[in-house]
């Protein structure tokens, strides 16, 4: 049988969430900030999986198809305005946009 | 009492060590994301996040081979999160957002070699198909779209010179490791220390499965068992995601249009059709040749 605990597989989940974090704070070009994002929901998809193989049911599966819909709608949308914030300012700069506070 | 926890191994990591391992690395980290700092200083930022890395990988193979014996199983999954975690490390800190993007296809091929190894081969195939296939794609075209040629003074510019400020100099990053690593180290320690282990064995099947997997029809596959649960199970909500791509795709366009500006001349004009004898040479209606003005509006076929 399968040495591997669960632990391993959200071990190495939770770190990709992380690194994915800190990305997403540190980094001020907008699409890499979106490519982080991306980071974030794979630490998340090998966390469900891996709960849905040691629990032996398919939910897990079905929740990463989701997650998945999610992520290719979240990139087409935030794509186009990332297009669109650069027509508008000619920069990729998260900080070109630091005067919209609200 | 399972054989495997009776063992007296205790804890993977103590506390401490988590504790000691995540500020080492979070400093590494600093180091090694985009900065004015001397480039020497990322290299010392990377040899101290891969040797933080080595230590957490060496204790925890070292707890697992006092308790199991390795298999083949556990070798590709030390390859494949090793292999997904440095390249998640590069996405994070390569300077060029190009190279970014690709290393994160990297990623995602690991993360396809775990979900296999977790029994998951059709989530294995649509994360490569849908992730490096088409999500990349597009991240790929929208960084070549928006990225701009950078005039730097000086005859010969290095490479970091020639990247744009925003791709050189990272926000805060004291802050943002401080953060990321004091949540990796909560995980960590909460996964590794007060999580008693479960492995497949552990759990029983016919208890934790009762409701789900086993009322579907018998199926070979894991293909197969996904997709008769998700169209018993979850038939809603697979319509809701189908309902949701739709009205995404059409915000994308809304979103990304631009609105082409006829000029006032070819608008003003009347519509011109070149009459002329076209004839075609067989019965392909693409064969007649379009006469139309400069004006993509006023198009037309010429009426033979």
């Amino acid at each position: 049988m399968n040495p591997l605990a669960l632990q391993h597989y959200l071990a190495v989940g939770a770190i990709m969430f992380c690194i994915g974090l800190i990305g997403f704070m540190t980094r001020r070009n907008l699409i890499v900030m979106f490519l982080c994002t991306e980071l974030m929901f794979q630490g998340v998809a090998i966390n469900l999986i891996a709960f849905g193989r040691f629990h032996d049911n398919l939910a897990g599966q079905a929740f990463v198809i989701f997650v998945l819909v999610i992520a290719a709608a979240e990139a087409s949308l935030a794509l186009g305005l990332v297009v669109l914030l650069f027509r508008q300012r000619n920069t990729l700069d998260a900080d070109a946009w630091r005067d919209m506070k609200g | 009492m399972p054989f495997f926890l009776a063992q007296a191994g205790g804890p993977v990591l103590p506390a401490i060590a988590i504790v000691a391992l995540c500020v080492i690395a979070g400093i590494g980290t600093i180091m090694l994301l985009p900065s004015h700092f001397h480039p020497s200083w990322r290299k010392v930022g990377g040899a101290l996040t891969a040797a933080t890395g080595l230590i957490f990988l060496a204790a925890v193979l070292r707890h697992e081979a006092a308790e199991h014996q390795t298999d083949i199983h556990s070798v590709y999954f030390y390859i494949f999160s090793a292999f997904g975690l440095v390249c998640a490390m590069r996405v994070i800190t390569h300077r060029q957002p190009v190279y970014s993007a690709l290393y994160f296809v990297l990623t995602v091929f690991a993360s396809a070699g775990l979900f296999v190894l977790l029994m998951a081969e059709f989530m294995a195939a649509a994360l490569v198909i849908i992730y490096a296939g088409a999500i990349l794609i597009t991240y790929v075209f929208v960084i070549m779209l928006a990225s701009q040629p950078t005039s730097v003074d000086g005859a010969h510019p290095t490479p970091a010179q020639q990247m744009a400020d925003y791709d050189n100099v990272s926000r805060d990053p004291f802050i943002a490791a401080t953060i990321g690593f004091a949540l990796m180290g909560i995980l960590l320690f909460v996964i590794f220390d007060r999580a008693e282990e479960i492995t497949v064995a552990s759990l029983n099947p016919t208890a934790l499965s009762e409701g789900i997997a086993r009322q579907a029809p018998a199926v070979e596959g894991n293909t197969q068992e996904l997709g008769v649960y998700l169209f018993s199970h979850q038939q809603v909500s697979l319509e809701l995601a189908g309902l949701l791509l739709t009205i995404a795709m059409v915000g994308a366009i809304v979103i990304a249009r631009r609105r082409v500006t006829i000029p006032e001349s070819l608008a003003a004009a009347p519509a011109e059709v070149v009459v002329f004898p076209a004839t075609p040479v067989d019965d392909n209606p693409h064969s007649i040749p379009v006469y139309g003005t400069d004006n993509p509006s006023q198009k037309a076929y010429p009426e033979t």
